[in-house]
């Protein structure tokens, strides 16, 4: 075993790689549970691939055989079910996931300089999943699938001049029909392996930033402690309680998040009563029907999903730690979580009475919060200086600076180094 | 030490972003009619899915199939081989339930083909609650007949509610409306007894490993502590 492994890193850096990015990976030992949900995310992607490829082996993607298939899993497939309910709530757990992962980040401030690069590798991956849930939500070819599929390709309809012809370019037909489920099956199978190609991107960029962490500031030294075996035990018990939760609903609760309508096999003749998005778009839905106007309403929708990548500028505030140490900020954060709850609720029910003005304040609020964050968090910043910041934070800032300076040198130290070494080499 | 009162918290949050979801969602729905649903329980005991099996057979195979039934699949509810074999007479043992109207004369009748019951039990809110309500509030007014859950139905009184006005008759009907409930909430999903049993050991296991993770994540992490 050793031979082999030396015989292997004489031409790939394997055990310098293990070391470098796992056993010896430097991680801030304060990391909250918190931060145990971009694992998570991860884990549930595997997972989706593994039931998705199994799955694909007994699914047909013709618009006659769809449903009948998805039951034929269901009933006669060994342990198709257990396939079938896995990667359908999979899903839901994926968005549960990557929504915990990124309320994290705006709590912590974690999307500051330097890891604005991580935040919008992020925001490209949860447009990817999004594209990737709404297209594989089309292949049961139930009611809700057919209409939910038929509306949201509507709205390309809103660009101007090409619109029309878009839509019809993105079903392939007039209507959805065959055409757009063997198109949206291909690229259901296609896009989530470039997700994994963006999750290496995401993950390339944290080792070179690192972690961050409740503090805000980049930790000392001896407040770094190996990956493994403290982040790895702690991942995997993370894993473990996830499982728990996702196995009651696997086995117990499977069809919660199912809409009873996509029981009903796919008919072009008859539109549901209401046609309700899965769970994890009804925020953005509800956005898209505030707005009274359907062009105005798409770049809404848009807009409130790409608006995150904006954070690292919005926020102007250099106060570490997030909202642990901004008091207006962190009202601000819990106002906006409330907020999205209540587009949610909105964006499941039918546009009536007092929920159209409800959804129009709230999205009003939704914005509201970006367009003031800049203001409010130079204000904030200026205010919590003036009154003279807790000796805690004090200490953090101060304890950046040091650090900041200890890099400088050791950088410039590796650099000594390495043009020696490297002399060394030549003379080898 | 990371504190462990976080552990506690986080689970609860996630807990509750959960149920917060599900409430959502589950609030997204409506009824076709405000009728209160009759909130009965159901059991799937065999002897009621039997039961429930020959009324389907007996009413409903008139005009509903149940397509993703096969006769074979009917042992799975405790019938035997040659119980299974009377029912089918020369049908294929591994052919599907179907109706014994033809399309053409159901839809000059009704107007329509009465959908397949095989997923019904899934595809209507609080199905079997939805299914049983509407099989037993048929009622008639001289000689116009009328559902209290959906209105304007074209489905006769198949199990005759509405004419039954001794109360003893009235309580066999229900019981007979239950037990093919019974019976169609299985169809929609015969796996669902499996997977439970199956479920009931995965979650106790996943938490019976979460607790001894988390003491051996304490006893990795108390190393910490031993260096200082
Ligand atoms: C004489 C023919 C006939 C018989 C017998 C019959 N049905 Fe129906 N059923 C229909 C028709 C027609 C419809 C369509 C009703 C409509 O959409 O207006 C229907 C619809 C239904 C529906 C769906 C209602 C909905 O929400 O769309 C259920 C559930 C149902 N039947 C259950 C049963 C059960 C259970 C039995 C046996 C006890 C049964 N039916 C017997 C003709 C029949």
């Amino acid at each position: 075993m050793k031979h082999v492994i030396s015989w292997v890193d004489k031409r790939f850096p394997l055990t310098e790689f293990v070391k470098k990015e796992l056993t010896e990976y430097p991680t801030p030992r304060n990391l909250s549970f918190w931060w145990n949900f971009g694992s998570l995310a991860g884990i549930v992607l595997v997972l989706q691939i593994i039931t998705g490829i199994f799955l694909a082996m007994h699914y047909s993607p013709v618009a006659s055989l769809a449903f009948d298939s998805v039951e034929h899993i269901m009933r006669e497939v060994n342990y198709g079910w257990l396939i079938r309910f896995m990667h359908s709530t999979g899903a839901s757990a994926f968005f549960l996931m990557i929504f915990i992962h990124m309320a994290r980040t705006l709590y912590y401030g974690s999307y500051r300089a330097p890891r604005e690069l991580m935040w919008w590798t992020g925001q490209g991956l949860l447009l990817l999943l999004m594209a990737t849930a709404f297209m594989g939500y089309l292949l049961p070819w139930g009611q809700m699938s057919y209409w939910g599929a038929q509306v949201i390709t509507s709205l390309f309809g809103a660009v101007p001049f090409l619109g029309d012809e878009l839509v019809i370019w993105l079903r392939g037909d007039f209507t959805v029909g065959n055409a757009t489920l063997t198109r949206f099956f291909s690229l259901h199978y296609l896009i989530p392996f470039i997700i994994v190609g963006a999750v290496v991107i995401h993950l390339v960029a944290l080792h070179s930033v690192r972690s961050s962490n409740p503090s805000g500031i980049n930790l000392a030294d001896k407040n770094n402690i190996p990956f493994h075996p403290y982040f790895t035990i702690k991942d995997i018990f993370g894993v473990s309680v996830f499982f728990a939760v996702y196995s009651y609903f696997v086995f117990f609760q499977p069809n919660l998040l199912i809409e009873a309508d996509n029981y009903i096999p796919a008919n072009p003749m008859q539109t549901p009563a209401h046609i309700v998005p899965e769970w994890y778009f009804l925020p953005f839905y509800a956005i898209l029907r505030a707005i009274p106007d359907l062009v105005g309403g798409v770049i809404a929708m848009g807009v409130s999903v790409m608006i995150f990548a904006a954070m690292p500028y919005l926020d102007r505030s250099k106060i570490p730690g997030g909202a642990r140490y901004r008091p207006f900020y962190r009202v601000m954060f819990y106002l906006f979580m409330i907020d999205v709850l209540i587009l949610g609720y909105v964006g499941a029910h039918p546009p009536e009475g007092f929920l159209v003005i409800l959804g129009q304040g709230a999205t009003f609020f939704y914005f509201g919060s970006f367009a003031l964050l800049p203001f409010l968090s130079k204000w904030e910043e200026a205010w919590l200086r003036k009154k003279g910041l807790p000796a805690e934070v004090e200490a953090l800032l101060a304890s950046e600076q040091v650090q900041q300076l200890d890099r400088r040198h050791s950088r410039e130290d590796r650099r000594k180094n390495s043009t020696e070494t490297s002399g060394d080499d030549g003379n080898e | 030490m990371m504190a462990m009162n976080n552990c506690a918290r986080f689970i609860i949050l996630t807990l509750s972003a959960m149920w917060l979801n599900v409430f959502f969602v589950s609030a997204g729905f409506a009824t076709t009619s405000n009728f209160p649903l009759e909130n009965i329980k159901f059991t799937q005991d065999q002897a009621s899915l039997q039961r429930g099996a020959k009324i389907y057979y007996d009413v409903c195979r008139l005009c509903h199939s149940l397509k993703y039934i096969k006769y074979k699949v009917l042992q799975e509810i405790g019938f035997t081989k040659e119980q299974v074999d009377l029912l089918r007479g020369d049908i294929p043992i591994s052919a599907s339930l179907s109706k014994t109207s033809s399309d053409k004369m159901l839809n000059s009748q009704y107007g329509q083909v009465p959908p397949d019951l095989s997923l019904m039990a899934k595809a209507r809110k609080h199905g079997p609650q939805y299914i049983y309500t509407l099989l037993t509030t048929y009622s008639e007014k001289e000689g116009v007949y009328e559902n209290a859950v959906f209105p304007g139905i074209k489905m006769p009184d198949a199990l005759n509610v509405a004419n039954a006005i001794d109360e003893s008759l009235k309580q066999e009907i229900k019981s007979k409306a239950k037990d093919v409930t019974e019976f169609l909430l299985w169809s929609s999903d015969p796996r669902a007894a499996v997977r439970k049993t199956i479920g009931t050991y995965v979650v106790i296991y996943f938490l019976i490993l979460s607790v001894m993770l988390y003491f051996i994540m304490k006893r990795v992490w108390s190393r910490l502590d031993k260096e200082k």
